[in-house]
């Protein structure tokens, strides 16, 4: 028999962040599926590698495999941005050919396998302090809003809400809510509770936009390397675990739903054609930012009507 | 390679190059270009390496460094600094040792409530410790306490590292933040016993002068005209943060700003003194920048040849009673506290410590208290301790590394007498939140 | 001829360095001061102020070894003989000179490779990578020649005189 390959991987979040469990989990199937083919080695998170340096050190081979927000490499890869838009998750994106175009992109653009899609399925909302206000046509008013952003949102918030945006991250949030410098934020719609930021923010704006953008890239030339077998086992258990980690959010984001209404969490819902408006605003703006992008790149914006096409469901978003 | 080489080889070649006189910023590069090279696949590392300190330096959390800097430096060469200090040791009458406590007081108030271990020692040792030198204060007497007082920072809130391992460790932040008021408190009093005890021991370690008697209303005048406007400028600042005008990050620009309009206002404003200053500010900001751009990937090669989780796992994998564990996993915090840069420490030991805090019966918020007691402890120990490197940069010429690292000693022994304190006492710690 | 042109790069990019320390202080209050006016603050006072932070570490590095500004730790140096002292001293600056050198070269080599892949670094703009990395091999190679007057010249890195100099 063939030796064991080992790879190994860093991923984006500290390890006690449930997006991170959610990678482990994925770890720990495979290695237990690949037992005497392939095992993933994990080295750590940001304390092995830094955040934002992880995508360059797995394109440069010093690290196998990354688990990271599309986002944290929107530089390199605008089309990224499908993903942040899209109202689908990986179960419908796998079956349609979307992740097999996104890998395509990967390979071509960053030479990186894009594994799969985790943790799919989960989209944000905007979290504010106070009551927030509607004008006479139910959009929301964002005038005195002190919101902060970052380069995910900012192409929604700033270009269409025309929102004051204060550009902090995430480690620094907590005590900015505490002291007043913020009071309105975009997060997913899980996880608001494990930063604490429930203890500043009372109400939640329903609908939800976006969706988390995480995925499993791996240095192509190593993937290329490993046998038939271990690429099947690693491809194999990373299909399964993007269905298992829908199914799984869901339920924690019902969850946290329940634990924050208990606490006194308000839901705020725009309606009719606000609602319609507000969601087009985020796709369109984020669709229009990665046109832009993709423009200034070889390969152009070939890919973008096929992209938008198997990333969002106009149909489900009436 | 097994976690103890890495370790060994890692440690081994930063220790070398400090000890044959390499400097600190240098050593931390190479040591970074042997264990790039070593552990993640030869000269591409190097290139990771690099990516690495641009991370590290383009963070706006570093802003409060060189303009608290620019702060204490203007203080000190427009001679605003010379009037304030002048003025106390006149208010003050005869106390030995009186700039000490002062500085312990006024430390306390301030790297406490700005949050910045390195920038408030930056601004207190660049204003306070040439003035205490050239007064007759032995170095320890100012240094001391300054280091003693930057570490603080992170116990007392507001403290962005308490946040950050309350939520990394899933336990209350308020519980937390409230948990470290009273020993924060505490190790101040300790630093007050520990420089009562300098001068008892050394009489020549603060200067001892007569002073006039003056009349009350002298000294209303002297304490409204030298004291409260430069004393008001920290405290507005202050204000600035607690009322949400300024993040603590955007603190130190107006602080800056306050100083350059006062001393306008007392015309002493020269451009002499205004380009003193920025040189000054610069060197060390430079000086302790590059070591921030050499360190960040001392602290990630640690983690990522397994070096310290090796060594994290192998301590804890001795079964022994609950104080016996807690004072190692105290010990593997002091010790990775010594080359580690804090919030990996973080990262790195709290999904290992907190489970197996728990299991051995520790309250969480004690636990978490311990930890940040050591981090604390990690700023002033050599030779990674970055205050210890600001202080150097700060200091007058002649200062050497030993008086330095001599003079943080005293105020280590006192958070460890604390940490001794709140094994024996924990309600120090959790009455108050308990309230 | 040469050397005056070098000093002259020298020191300006370290004056360079200290306006970049002035600029952080005027970009921090400006945003302050409109942010809370109710005005969007512009969005590169704050990004221009984080990548001043190592603009003005890199510009200035060279100038502070010239000015022996970088902290070190008289240990070694101070127990031993003159002789044997001034041959470690050497020895120490011709590390860092290989150091520096090593850096130069992967930062030149990071700035092809930047460019060739057409690298943003993505913060409120899509600002080009190699802008930054330039910052590398200019400063490290610069770094590299001031130390390497440590090695050469009349004047060495460590005094020996008991960590007074240091
Ligand atoms: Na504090
Ligand atoms: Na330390």
């Amino acid at each position: 028999a063939k030796a064991e390959e080992s790879i190994s991987a860093v991923h984006a979040f500290p390890e006690t962040l449930i997006y991170t469990k959610s990678f482990l989990s994925f770890v720990d199937k495979v290695n237990e599926a690949g037992k005497g083919v392939i095992q993933i080695d994990v080295r750590g998170g940001p304390e092995a590698i830094g955040m934002f340096q992880q995508p360059d050190a797995v394109r440069d081979g010093i690290v196998d495999m990354v688990y990271t927000p599309g986002s944290f490499y929107g530089g390199a890869l605008p089309e990224k941005d499908a993903m942040v838009a899209s109202n689908l998750t990986a179960v419908e994106t796998r079956a349609n050919g979307g992740i097999e175009l996104i890998d395509q992109i990967h390979q071509e653009k960053m030479g990186l396998k894009y594994l799969g899609w985790f943790d799919s399925g989960v989209c944000y909302n905007l979290w504010t302090r106070n009551e927030p206000t509607f004008d006479a046509n139910g959009n929301l008013e964002v005038e005195g809003l002190k919101l902060r952003g970052n380069n995910v949102y900012n192409a929604f918030f700033t270009n269409y809400l025309g929102a004051q945006v204060i550009d902090l991250p995430t480690g620094e949030v907590y005590s900015a809510l505490q002291r007043g410098v913020v009071d309105a934020t975009g997060w997913t719609q899980i996880g608001l509770i494990d930063l604490k930021w429930n203890e500043f923010l009372n109400y939640r704006i329903e609908p939800c936009f976006f969706s988390t953008d995480l995925g499993v890239i791996v240095n192509l030339e190593r993937w290329n390397s490993l046998s038939d077998e271990a690429r099947k086992i690693l491809q194999d258990v990373a299909i399964q675990h993007e269905k298992d980690s829908v199914e799984a959010l869901r339920g924690k984001r019902d969850e946290d739903f329940a634990a924050l209404e208990a606490a006194g969490m308000k839901v705020v819902s725009l309606e009719g054609e606000a609602k319609a408006n507000y969601l087009a605003a985020a796709r369109e703006k984020t669709w229009e930012r990665m046109k832009t992008l993709m423009a200034e790149q070889p390969g152009g914006t070939d890919n973008y009507d096929r992209l938008i096409e198997l990333f969002y469901d106009l149909d489900a978003a009436k | 390679m097994d976690w103890y080489e890495a370790l060994a080889l890692l440690l081994g070649s930063i220790i070398f190059l400090m000890a044959v006189g390499m400097p600190v910023a240098l050593a931390f590069l190479a040591a970074n270009i042997v264990g790039a090279w070593v552990f993640m696949g030869g000269e591409r590392g190097v290139t990771q390496l690099l990516n690495n300190g641009m991370g590290a330096l383009t963070k706006y959390a570093l802003m409060p460094i060189p303009l608290f800097l620019l702060m204490g430096e203007i203080f000190f060469h427009t001679g605003l600094g010379g009037r304030m200090f002048n003025a106390i040791d006149k208010l003050l009458g005869r106390l030995p040792g009186r700039l000490s406590y002062v500085t312990v007081l006024g430390g306390t108030a301030f790297s406490t409530l700005s949050g910045s271990s390195m920038g408030s020692t930056a601004l207190l040792g660049s204003l306070m410790v040439p003035e205490m030198k050239r007064r007759g204060y032995k170095s320890h007497m100012s240094i001391g306490p300054i280091l003693g007082t930057g570490g603080l920072a992170i116990i007392i809130p507001p403290s962005a590292l308490a946040v950050l391992l309350a939520t990394l460790a899933q336990i209350d932040v308020a519980a937390l933040l409230i948990a470290g008021v009273v020993p924060g408190l505490i190790l101040a009093a300790f630093y007050i016993g520990t420089i009562w005890l300098q001068t008892r021991l050394d009489p020549n370690a603060a200067p001892a002068y007569d002073v006039e008697p003056m009349s009350l209303a002298f000294r209303f005048k002297l304490l409204m005209t030298e004291v409260v406007p430069m004393v008001g400028v920290m405290v507005a600042i202050i204000v600035l943060m607690i009322q949400g005008f300024v993040t603590p990050s955007e603190a130190a620009a107006f602080g800056a700003l306050g100083v350059l309009v006062l001393a306008a206002l007392f015309r002493c404003l020269t451009w002499t003194a205004a380009k003193k200053s920025v040189i000054g500010a610069l060197k060390v900001t430079l000086m302790a920048y590059l070591i921030v751009f050499g360190s960040a990937t001392f602290s990630q090669l640690l983690a990522f040849s397994g070096a310290s989780r090796g060594l994290v796992n192998w301590a804890i994998a001795f079964e022994l009673a609950p104080l016996a564990m807690l004072l190692v996993m105290f010990a593997v915090l002091l010790l990775l506290g010594m080359f580690m840069e804090q919030i990996s420490i973080m990262l790195l030991t709290v999904p290992i410590f907190f489970p197996l805090a728990q299991s051995l019966g520790f309250d969480p918020i004690w636990f978490g208290l311990i930890m940040l007691l050591s981090l604390e402890i990690s700023f002033t120990t050599p030779p990674f301790g970055l205050l210890l490197f600001v202080m150097k940069g700060v200091a007058p010429m002649g200062t050497t590394m030993r008086e330095i690292y001599t003079s943080a000693f005293p105020f280590i022994l006192c958070s460890l007498l604390l940490v001794a304190l709140l094994i024996g006492f924990p309600e120090l710690a959790l009455w108050l939140p308990s309230m | 001829m040469f050397k005056k042109t070098y000093d002259t790069l020298l020191y300006g990019m370290a004056i360079l360095a200290g306006l970049l320390l002035v600029w952080l202080m005027v970009s921090v209050i400006t945003s302050v001061l409109m942010r809370n006016a109710g005005l969007q603050p512009f969005a590169w006072l704050f990004t221009s102020a984080e990548y001043g932070l190592l603009y003005m570490t890199m510009l200035g590095a060279p100038w502070l070894v010239r000015e022996k500004g970088h902290v070190h730790i008289e240990l070694v140096t101070a127990a031993l003989p003159a002789t044997l002292r001034t041959i470690v001293s050497r020895g120490v600056a011709a590390a860092c000179v290989l150091v520096c050198l090593i850096l130069a070269w992967k930062g030149f080599d990071l700035v092809l490779t930047n460019i060739e892949r057409g690298d943003y670094d993505t913060r409120a703009y899509y600002f080009p990578r190699w802008m930054l990395t330039i910052a590398f091999p200019l400063s490290f190679g610069m770094m590299a020649i001031e130390f390497s007057r440590f090695v050469f010249g009349t004047d060495l890195m460590h005094s020996g005189e008991a960590g007074i100099h240091e």
